[in-house]
């Protein structure tokens, strides 16, 4: 792994271990209602400052947190067209099955490519820290598929032409 | 063009099956195929041993078409076409260009019987690639319009036309790429930059170089805007002398005409890999947090089975102290029984809410009058 990475990867486990301290609380505004604060923000007392790491600038993510929920949510880096296009493509799939990941959100937040929520209710049915390094892993694995993608999808064109030359000899 | 064989699978089916009948059928069949292809095949009852199959198929150029619809040099292709099994029938059958008459009793018996009825369905690909064929034939005859090269424009689906210029020495085949969504385009990108890279290295020196442009080739120049409207590009084939030479000339032509079929074909595909490598992923991405869910119940089990243990050390207590214990519940009960008022947890309460304070003087306590 690149040393940039290591330290943009640390930076954002440190971060979240520091951030994730969620606890139920219900809702202040409507009685019997208990949702996560981050998104509907109905209390300012109950949200913190949000923080924002970024290795560069078109990788970057935002940890947002508040009472009883965190969001995360993460710009993957796009250097090229084929890279941008195998991202949304990627990032799209992996949205349409946000079930299948309990903590991943339909819809990622303005400006970011992707957007985790964790309520205490996740912290609670799955531990802390497995959380954390399934965030930290998720975007060491984005980046090693979308350059592996790129590098298949080149390798697959090269092999075609070769192909499509081979009949005129 | 949608399938790079030359022959119609369809049209080879049926014409098998008539082959193999033990007793002639009767059959009227129409077919169409991707690219605006018809057929008719027909066999009646009164002349059972002769099958008419009719082909209208669009002119890969305007300017081949004469009064009955192919020029000489595709009627002479079409003719070597197993010419001892079918026939050509004048006139055609109306609403299509050629017509020919195929008699299975003249087939060969064996493998030579599929290979020839094999030759016969791949009629259509004859009459397609003859154009073309005629065109590269004439590399080296200059035609040139108030001074310029004139671009031929072959029209196979009305959506994907390709020019063939006629130059010195060279042909050029430019392919005008379309696609529909973007993505598609950046993935037929990819590939056109591959052959570029692959066509120019010393180990293919013998293949005619190709070139791609976002922009339209300066020999386009004057043709009609919506045919340079493009979003995927140009790619241009140089098509020398020495690439259409004997046997070359065949594999030549059914390369260019089939390269939008190719490319297409390339982009659909790699468009099903990239989606098979991502639910690939997902199943590992998902493995993850699955393995962290599964753990924290495990945790959670353990804590039971820890109690469990804890209550089966209290059965495992000697005889003599389970009597203890038990003497000592009953004289409990018989304490509370004994009481006139009996409220749980109220002895508890007592003790702790309703002690009355002592008060103690010094003085003493004095009444007052």
């Amino acid at each position: 792994m690149a040393n940039t990475l290591r330290l943009y990867l640390t930076c954002i486990r440190n971060t979240l271990e520091a951030a994730m301290c969620l606890q139920n609380f219900p809702c202040q505004e409507v009685e019997r209602h208990n949702k996560p604060e981050v998104e509907l923000k109905t209390s300012t007392e109950l949200l913190l400052n949000p923080v924002l790491i970024c290795r560069n600038e078109a990788e970057k993510c935002l940890i947002e947190t508040s009472i009883n929920s965190l969001r995360i949510s993460l710009k993957v880096k796009q250097s090229d067209e084929l890279e941008n296009i195998l991202t949304k493509k990627f990032l799209r799939f992996l949205s349409m099955r946000a079930e299948a990941f309990q903590v991943l959100r339909r819809k990622p937040v303005q400006g970011y490519d992707i957007s985790f929520l964790i309520t205490n209710y996740h912290c609670e049915e799955m531990q802390k820290q497995k959380l954390i390094d399934f965030i930290v892993q998720f975007m060491e694995d984005i980046d090693k598929e979308i350059s592996e993608l790129k590098m298949s999808v080149n390798t697959r064109g090269r092999l075609v032409a070769t192909e499509f030359l081979k009949q005129f000899i | 063009m949608a399938c790079f064989e030359r022959a119609s699978p369809a049209l080879k089916d049926i014409l098998l099956k008539q082959y193999r009948a033990e007793k002639p059928m009767e059959i009227d069949h129409h077919l169409y195929e991707f690219g605006s292809v018809e057929y008719h095949i027909q066999t009646s009852a009164s002349d059972p041993y002769h099958t008419y199959l009719s082909i209208s198929t669009p002119l890969l150029s305007q300017g081949a078409l004469l009064s009955h619809g192919l020029s000489h040099y595709t009627i002479e292709m079409v003719k070597g076409v197993s010419s001892d099994v079918m026939e050509i029938v004048e006139p055609a059958k109306e609403g299509y260009q050629l017509t020919l008459s195929i008699n299975f009793d003249k087939i060969p018996r064996g493998k030579d019987a599929v290979k020839a009825i094999t030759e016969i369905s791949s009629v259509q690909a004859v009459i397609l690639s003859s154009q073309l064929k005629e065109m590269l034939q004439n590399v080296n005859s200059q035609v040139t319009f108030q001074g310029m090269y004139k671009p031929i424009k072959l029209v196979y689906h009305p959506r994907e036309p390709f020019f063939v210029i006629r130059q010195p020495q060279k042909i050029i085949a430019v392919f005008p790429m379309r696609f529909k969504e973007n993505s598609d385009v950046i993935i037929a990108t990819a590939f056109f930059q591959e052959l570029m890279d692959v066509g120019s290295s010393q180990e293919w020196a013998k293949v005619p170089p190709c070139t791609w442009s976002p922009i339209p080739p300066p020999e386009l120049r004057g043709e009609l805007f919506e045919d340079l409207s493009t979003n995927g590009g140009f790619v241009s084939f140089e098509i020398s002398s020495h690439h259409v030479e004997g046997k070359r000339l065949d594999k030549t032509v059914w390369s260019l005409l089939n390269f939008y079929a190719y490319v297409k074909y390339h982009v659909k595909c790699t468009r099903g890999f990239i989606q098979r490598r991502m639910r690939k992923r997902l199943e590992s991405l998902v493995e993850v947090l699955q393995k962290a869910s599964s753990e924290e119940k495990k945790l959670f089990e353990k804590d039971q089975d820890g109690g469990w243990k804890y209550i089966r050390k209290l059965v495992s207590l000697s005889k003599s102290k389970i009597f203890k214990r038990r003497y000592v519940n009953l004289s409990r009960k018989i304490k509370r029984l004994r009481f006139r008022i009996k409220i749980h947890g109220f002895g508890r309460f007592r003790r702790r809410w309703l002690r009355f304070p002592k008060f103690s003087s010094s003085r003493g306590y004095t009444k007052l009058d």
